[in-house]
């Protein structure tokens, strides 16, 4: 699985990966990413590729990655370079997002929504890796997306 | 206990060092080399051993203080990017002929790209002109055993080894499975303990040209001994044969694979490009060299590469460019190329205390005015238009001094500035500041202080009182060391406070007027990037008022804050408060008074 995040500084782009690397781990699969930050740090483009239990480098491919996640919405046209599949958040549903869960929580709600629409892992690996408050978030991301909410 | 753990190729050398016993570790940050120390240092406070591991004032200090150390008998090792290793290169190549007693580890990231560095040069042929075996790992894994097997090398041969990595290898980041074995290694420091062996010694430790020579050839003897043992390891089983070394042989590992290419090439990975025997790989069809950024392999072996154009010269070897050049070689077919949008530029952080000191600069001393720029996050001024030159470290110091010397000469008035920041000043600010002064030149010196190395992470500088482990440190003030050179119009001011820095702006600028000694404002503000700094931040949170907003633009352009955007169907500019940390700086900035304070 070749996977792309692309976001802000001080999105949570890099927190976003380590969860997800984390799941690997704990899924016994193997894991490889690579976080480049640029120059810029806040507000500054942050990207990460990663590939889950595949390759022998991080560097995915232009064209070439699975699933493209964006934190971001005004990156489309850049992650739409490394493959087609795109999930995004629009500003609208990021908006439902806050009214659903604490504004430092929303990475682990829309976590819980990518797991729901795509199962990378299993959900219960999910909520073996996080915290009280990040499980409760997960857990309602994946419920709202199930029911399409 | 073997535990799996997600590491960066940084870190992954820095429990590759530990591991392997090393108990004294500096550098001097630098882009991609900076996590290995500050991992170093978190299991220094985990497993408690004795030791120091922390950062020196610049790489050519760092690597004496660490290879002093290995002649006291404790295993270390020294961090820097490749250009921080031309700075050290004095003391690098020396160390070579001197020798280490233990285990002494040079690991230099060199950064293709390049990413956030002046050059792409390759450390591997410094490791070559020094005489020093260099190791190149190609994965995260390789990183952490290949900093283990230098340390061997290095006590084996009482040599310097080099670990060469780059910013795909420190970067990336990987499962792997660590052994964790720290031992409370013995740290018996050990120097001129017998006297009776101390003349032999000497005649090593403070050798004369003529020892030298024998020096020379002891260091000669070494590397041949090297090289005999070193065999690139060989995959795959083509007729074209492929030499490569680093990430390199990672993208062509996975490439043969994905196009089923294992009849077609075989690989030959060195994990120690230097040094090697020569030999001719005869047997094969073809022989190229495909390497990251220098035709090392290929000078050494002869072969096909960059000398008749199949690698380019310059530039990263991505997967994509690699998958090119064994479409060139009519391996595979030739794939479409995606364009890729440019990015938005990097700018300084939304708050940061940097913008607000150089646009009030920019407001006294105009735009016909020379700005000399350095290394850091300031070097971002260029975007609006307070930087005219980047060179290298403290390069801002000496070329302000000369192009202030050259106009002088001629009997012309020009308005030289340097620009620098307070870890820079340090590093090689002090000794062209040295002549300036020596050869009285009048220029302002501006130091920026955030008390912090910011554009790598925020490491520690001088400045700080306390130590990573909690012990007290002798905090360096930077107007004492101005003071103490001569330097009579020294100024320190924090860059929020505007009018008042416009007021010591003015006053630097009427006092060089007459006077024939440089003239220093310190600005000092703590990096907002860091927890720290953002918390002790004031808050003072602005509106644009739209209705006085002309959409001129002028704080798009001249201020060039990250949260100051505009809003192009409405042709007025807006605040983002998601970027925005109500820092309140803007206000001085709008010509036509339409940013003004929230009234709470």
């Amino acid at each position: 699985m070749k996977l792309v995040i692309l976001g802000k500084g001080g999105q949570g782009v890099l927190f976003f990966s380590r969860i997800l690397a984390q799941m690997a781990i704990k899924e016994g699969k193997s894991v490889k990413a690579t976080e480049i930050k640029g120059m810029a740090k806040k507000g500054g483009t942050v990207e990460v590729q990663m590939k889950i239990d595949e390759g022998h480098t991080p560097l995915i491919k232009r064209g070439e990655a699975d699933l493209v996640i964006l934190l971001s919405p005004e990156l489309e046209d850049y992650g739409k370079t490394f493959g087609e599949k795109i999930l995004k958040f629009t500003e609208e549903e990021m908006k439902r997002a806050i009214e659903r869960v604490p504004l430092k929580l929303i990475n682990t709600y829309f976590l819980g929504r990518l797991l729901a629409k795509y199962p990378v892992f299993d959900k219960n690996t999910a909520l073996e890796v996080l915290d009280e408050e990040n499980r409760k978030s997960f857990l309602k991301g994946y419920e709202d997306e199930k029911k399409n909410v | 206990m073997a535990k799996r753990l997600y590491l960066s190729g940084n870190e992954a050398i820095a429990y590759g060092l530990v591991e392997g016993g090393v108990r004294f570790l500096t550098g001097y940050p630098g882009t991609p080399s900076s996590e290995i120390l500050p991992t170093a240092q978190k299991l220094k406070i985990q497993y408690g051993f004795k030791g120091f591991i922390d950062w020196a004032v610049n790489e050519k200090v760092a690597l004496e203080m660490a290879f002093s150390a290995s002649l006291c008998g404790i295993k270390s090792a020294v961090t820097m990017k490749q250009v921080g290793l031309n700075v050290a290169m004095d003391p690098f190549v020396n160390s070579a002929y001197i020798g280490p007693k233990t285990s002494f580890v040079v690991v230099v990231a060199d950064d293709p790209g390049p990413h956030s560095s002046q050059t792409e040069q390759d450390s591997r042929i410094a490791a070559y002109f020094a005489k020093v075996p260099v190791l190149d790992p190609s994965t995260v894994e390789e990183a952490y055993l290949f900093a283990k097997r230098a340390l061997e090398i290095s006590k084996d041969f009482e040599i310097p080894v080099m670990l060469r990595t780059t910013t795909r290898v420190s970067h990336g980041k990987s499962d792997l499975k660590l052994s964790k074995l720290i031992s409370q290694e013995e740290y018996q420091p050990s120097f001129k303990e017998n006297l009776k062996n101390w003349e032999k010694e000497l005649q090593r430790l403070a050798a004369t040209p003529k020892l030298r020579l024998l020096l020379h050839k002891k260091l000669n003897e070494k590397i041949e001994n090297i090289a005999e043992k070193n065999m690139p390891r060989f995959f795959y089983e083509g007729s074209l044969l492929i030499l490569t070394s680093g990430i390199v042989f990672s993208y062509l590992v996975e490439l043969i694979e994905e196009h089923n290419l294992q009849n077609k090439i075989t690989l030959a990975k060195f994990d120690m490009p230097f040094p090697i025997k020569s030999q001719t790989f005869s047997e094969f069809r073809r022989v190229i060299s495909i390497e990251e950024t220098s035709p090392f392999l290929e000078l050494q072996f002869n072969t096909e590469g960059r000398r008749n154009g199949l690698v380019p010269k310059e530039g990263e070897l991505t997967p994509e460019v690699c998958e090119r050049i064994l479409s060139k070689l009519g391996l595979i077919p030739e794939r479409k190329v995606i364009s890729i949008p440019p990015l938005k530029r990097p700018s300084l952080c939304p708050g940061c205390g940097h913008r607000i000191g150089l646009f009030a600069l920019k407001k006294v001393f105009g735009k016909k005015a020379i700005y000399c720029g350095d290394i850091g996050c300031y070097t971002l001024a260029l975007n609006f238009g307070v930087t005219d030159t980047v060179f290298c470290m403290g390069a801002s110091v000496s070329f302000a001094t000369t192009i202030k010397k050259v106009f002088d000469e001629a009997g012309k008035d020009k308005e030289v500035i340097g620009i620098i920041g307070d870890s820079t000043f340090l590093h090689s600010g002090i000794p062209p500041l040295i002549d300036a002064y020596h050869y009285k030149v009048p220029f302002l010196l501006v130091i920026l202080d955030n008390e912090t190395v910011g554009m790598t992470g925020n490491q520690k500088t001088p400045a700080q009182k306390v130590s990573f482990e909690g012990n007290p440190l002798n905090s360096i003030k930077i107007e004492k060391v101005l003071e103490g050179l001569g330097l009579e119009f020294v100024k320190v001011v924090d860059p929020y406070d505007y009018k008042e820095n416009i007021k010591i702006l003015k006053e630097a600028r009427e006092y060089l007027k007459t006077s024939d000694k440089p003239c220093v404002v310190i600005m000092r503000h703590p990096c907002v990037y860091t927890r720290e700094g953002l918390l002790n931040n004031p808050k003072r949170p602005l509106q644009v008022l739209e209705d006085k907003c002309t959409g001129c633009k002028f704080c798009v352009i001249e201020f060039e804050c990250p949260a100051l955007n505009f809003d192009e169907a409405k042709k007025k500019v807006f605040i983002d408060k998601t970027l925005c940390i109500d820092c309140g700086c803007c206000v001085f900035v709008c010509p036509k008074k339409a940013i003004s304070e929230v009234k709470v």
